[in-house]
């Protein structure tokens, strides 16, 4: 296929084309982009929990109090949280002052805007051409494409239309905006914080940087979360976010997603392939063979066949469709108990979460009775929150592990798993019915699962095991009652 | 928990600023600025009827604070006892508090560059030690002390003898800074030195105005897109999508 033959627009594939364009990987990201990338997302973690718990005023406050408090005593004081915030902040500004130094040549080398007659053109396309005489960089210039690219983005997000995407580059649209919108505010916040930091200029100035740094942050803000949205929730859009670990997407994603950028890599590499036919033809030697420093190791596409068959990759284990073998998860989830054991001084536990919940809504509701309750009184500590303990907290990792899994293999979805003889309404019911059953007799045996047979197990309490063997007889003989419900 | 409360006699008071020195030289305050400093109303009336006063400001370690509300990262923060207190760590010399005092007791310090006021001497009280103004005062014209303890001599001051706070209808935040004279003085240095209405500064007043709620909307309803298109995605399952 010569360069010529390449299409001008995306065509529909064969589903032959589809799966070998699958297998092949173009190389998306440079390793000191995909690092810088990273060190952004750190510092932004970092500078924005400790910068929302920074600003306590009354008049400008956005985080809640406990939030604010909970951060002030994690750093020991207020003080200590700003040191923090400042010296997260300048090494920012010092690794990017670094970048952009060293970094520029590439910038230059892309810049574009040869032949364009810009008076000749309407309004809105000058403005198109404005930025790229700003930015010098086709990579975060909006075409005509992109505008119209933004509009069917939105509408197929919202599940309005499902019309095809205008072909795009490098970069969609989206993310050309975003790049807008942070090379705009990220010197903003750079300047108002070294301002703040070390007091520059006159009172005044500072009384502005406060401002001008907040309004910045919160404007990045609304465009990082859609960022993070797209980037790392949004399905259509995943291999965006695992070419930011591996710095390859397949050939497949790159026609589908980038399809102007992919006909670029083409067209590279068919000239690629003419130079070696040319140097091989001409002197008579044979090819080179790919290696350091050949020509065919600079081509972007690289093939990915070769790899060996049962390579443990990242998509193996992680992105696999199916679930973990049960060993293997309980060997994790051994390791987890251990774990938790060195660090909490205590085992993992599921029900003793929902009873601090529940006592969290009884000392709201009726304090003096919670109090004063032999059985609740327990949990409730003057001074203290009740939901201020490690179980509480454990619950919503363990929310957040099981949908960080179930998203890395795809498996994300709103559901009712159900036998398919009984209606939805009766699995409800039964799921409600199992539910308090299970929850007072975890309460009556002070443990469930978690909290009693794998914790107390763990460290040979008797109760837990003979709690355990009961629970499994229990389940071998309710399963056979319940067994027409699910199959 | 004390209270802590000053009383300036002004029968007493010279205008010496004894006072000010004591206060400078005690805390390093830099040349032209002043944690506290006395004022001299001039003469008002007509003959015979003259009055005139001197007025010793100072930071009044109000009740209800209006600094501490304007200050953006909680630097100046009211202790337990009462004492408004600047962490100079956390302090970034925005100066919303100087515009937010009613009195004037606030300034942004040359040198480094955060806001400065007085703090009855706190590193002296914890050493049991009279602030420097209050042992200072050539005319013993100020006394300190705890208005909880009904033995002190603040105590007699306030609730016997009727030493009055600089307050006037619209600005009421509780000063904790007492003045015991004759109606016609006192009344002759709120007159000269009023209070002024807690303001916040353009900048501060923009913010609050303005921009905290035009970010809180932007980033909710980004928010907001977002959890719309979360759900569309979660009725309609990944594997769907894809196609």
């Amino acid at each position: 296929m010569g360069a010529q033959s390449l299409p001008l627009t995306p065509a529909p594939l064969t589903v032959e084309q589809a799966e070998a364009m699958s297998r092949r990987q173009i190389k998306k990201h440079h390793v000191a982009i995909m690092l810088l990338h990273w060190f952004n997302a750190v510092v932004w973690l970092f500078e924005l929990s400790t910068g929302a718990a920074l600003i306590a005023s009354p008049y400008f406050r956005v985080a809640p109090y406990w939030y604010i408090n909970m951060v002030t005593t994690f750093f020991g004081s207020r003080a200590n949280m700003l040191r923090f915030h400042i010296a997260v902040g300048v090494t920012w500004v010092i690794v990017f002052a670094v970048y952009v130094t060293f970094g520029f040549r590439t910038y230059v080398r892309t810049s574009v805007l040869h032949g364009v007659r810009i008076h000749e053109q309407p309004a809105w396309r000058k403005f198109l051409a404005l930025q790229c005489i700003l930015f010098q960089n086709e990579e975060v210039c909006l075409d005509a494409d992109d505008v119209r690219w933004l509009k069917a983005r939105f509408l197929r997000v919202m599940g309005r239309n499902h019309e095809p995407l205008p072909p795009q580059g490098l970069y969609n649209a989206g993310q050309k905006l975003f790049a807008w919108l942070v090379y705009l505010a990220i010197p903003v916040i750079m300047l108002t914080g070294l301002v703040m930091a070390l007091h520059l200029i006159s009172t005044m100035t500072v009384a502005w940087a406060v401002v001008l740094h907040f309004v910045a942050v919160g404007l990045v803000l609304s465009g990082l979360m859609i960022h993070v949205y797209m980037g790392a929730v949004f399905p259509e859009e995943k291999p965006a976010f695992f070419s930011m670990i591996t710095g390859m997407v397949s050939e497949l994603y790159a026609y589908r997603h980038h399809f102007k950028w992919w006909r670029e890599v083409k067209m590279q590499e068919e000239a690629w392939k003419l130079e070696l036919q040319g140097a091989s033809g001409s002197s008579g030697v044979a090819p080179p063979v790919a290696g350091a420093g050949s020509v065919a190791a600079k081509c972007p596409l690289e093939r990915t066949e070769a790899k060996r068959e049962g390579a443990w990759t990242f998509k193996r284990i992680f992105r696999a469709p199916e679930y973990w073998p049960p060993y293997v998860a309980g060997a994790g989830l051994g390791l987890t108990l251990l774990a938790t054991f060195v660090l909490m001084g205590q085992g993992l536990g599921a029900s003793g979460a929902f009873t601090r919940y529940l006592v969290a809504i009884l000392a709201w509701v009726a304090p003096n009775y919670a109090a004063h309750s032999s059985y609740w009184s327990n949990y409730v500590q003057p001074g203290q929150s009740p939901l201020i303990a490690f179980l509480v907290f454990e619950i919503f990792g363990a929310m957040i592990g099981g949908f960080v899994s179930g998203w890395l293999a795809g498996r994300v979805r709103i559901a009712v798993d159900k036998g398919p003889r009984i209606s939805r309404r009766t699995r409800y019911a039964l799921a409600l019915g199992g539910g308090i059953l299970t929850g007072y007799g975890a309460r009556l045996a002070r443990g469930c699962t978690s909290g009693l047979a794998l914790s107390g197990g763990a460290v040979l309490a008797v109760g837990a095991w003979v709690f355990m063997l009961a629970v499994f007889a229990a389940g071998f003989i309710g399963a056979y009652f319940m067994r027409r419900y699910w199959l | 928990m004390a209270r802590y409360a000053m009383v300036t006699d002004l029968r007493k008071c010279v205008g010496c600023q004894a006072c000010t020195v004591a206060c400078n030289s005690e805390w390093e305050v830099p040349t032209g600025f002043a944690r506290t400093h006395v004022h001299a109303t001039g003469v008002a009336g007509v003959f015979p009827d003259l009055v005139s006063s001197f007025y010793v400001a100072q930071c009044n370690h109000c009740d209800h604070p209006a600094c501490t509300k304007a200050c953006p990262t909680g630097a100046t923060y009211q202790a337990e006892n009462g004492i408004v207190h600047i962490d100079r760590n956390l302090c970034i010399g925005c100066g919303y508090c100087l515009e937010a005092c009613p009195y004037g007791a606030r300034y942004i310090s040359p040198t480094i560059k955060k806001a400065d006021k007085c703090d009855f001497c706190s590193p002296r009280l914890e050493r049991g030690q009279e602030p420097a103004c209050v042992l200072t005062c050539t005319a013993h014209a100020k006394f300190f002390g705890n208005l909880e303890d009904p033995k002190s001599e603040v105590f007699n001051m306030v609730y016997e003898q009727g030493a009055r706070r600089l307050e006037t209808p619209e600005v009421a935040i509780g000063p904790n800074v007492y003045y015991l004279g004759k109606k016609e003085n006192v009344d002759l240095v709120l007159a000269t030195f009023p209070p002024h209405r807690p303001r916040l500064l353009a900048p501060g007043e923009i913010w609050r105005g303005y921009l905290k709620p035009f970010i809180l909307a932007a980033v909710g309803a980004t928010f907001l897109g977002q959890a719309v298109a979360f759900f569309h995605q979660l009725k309609v399952g990944e594997e769907e999508f894809e196609k």
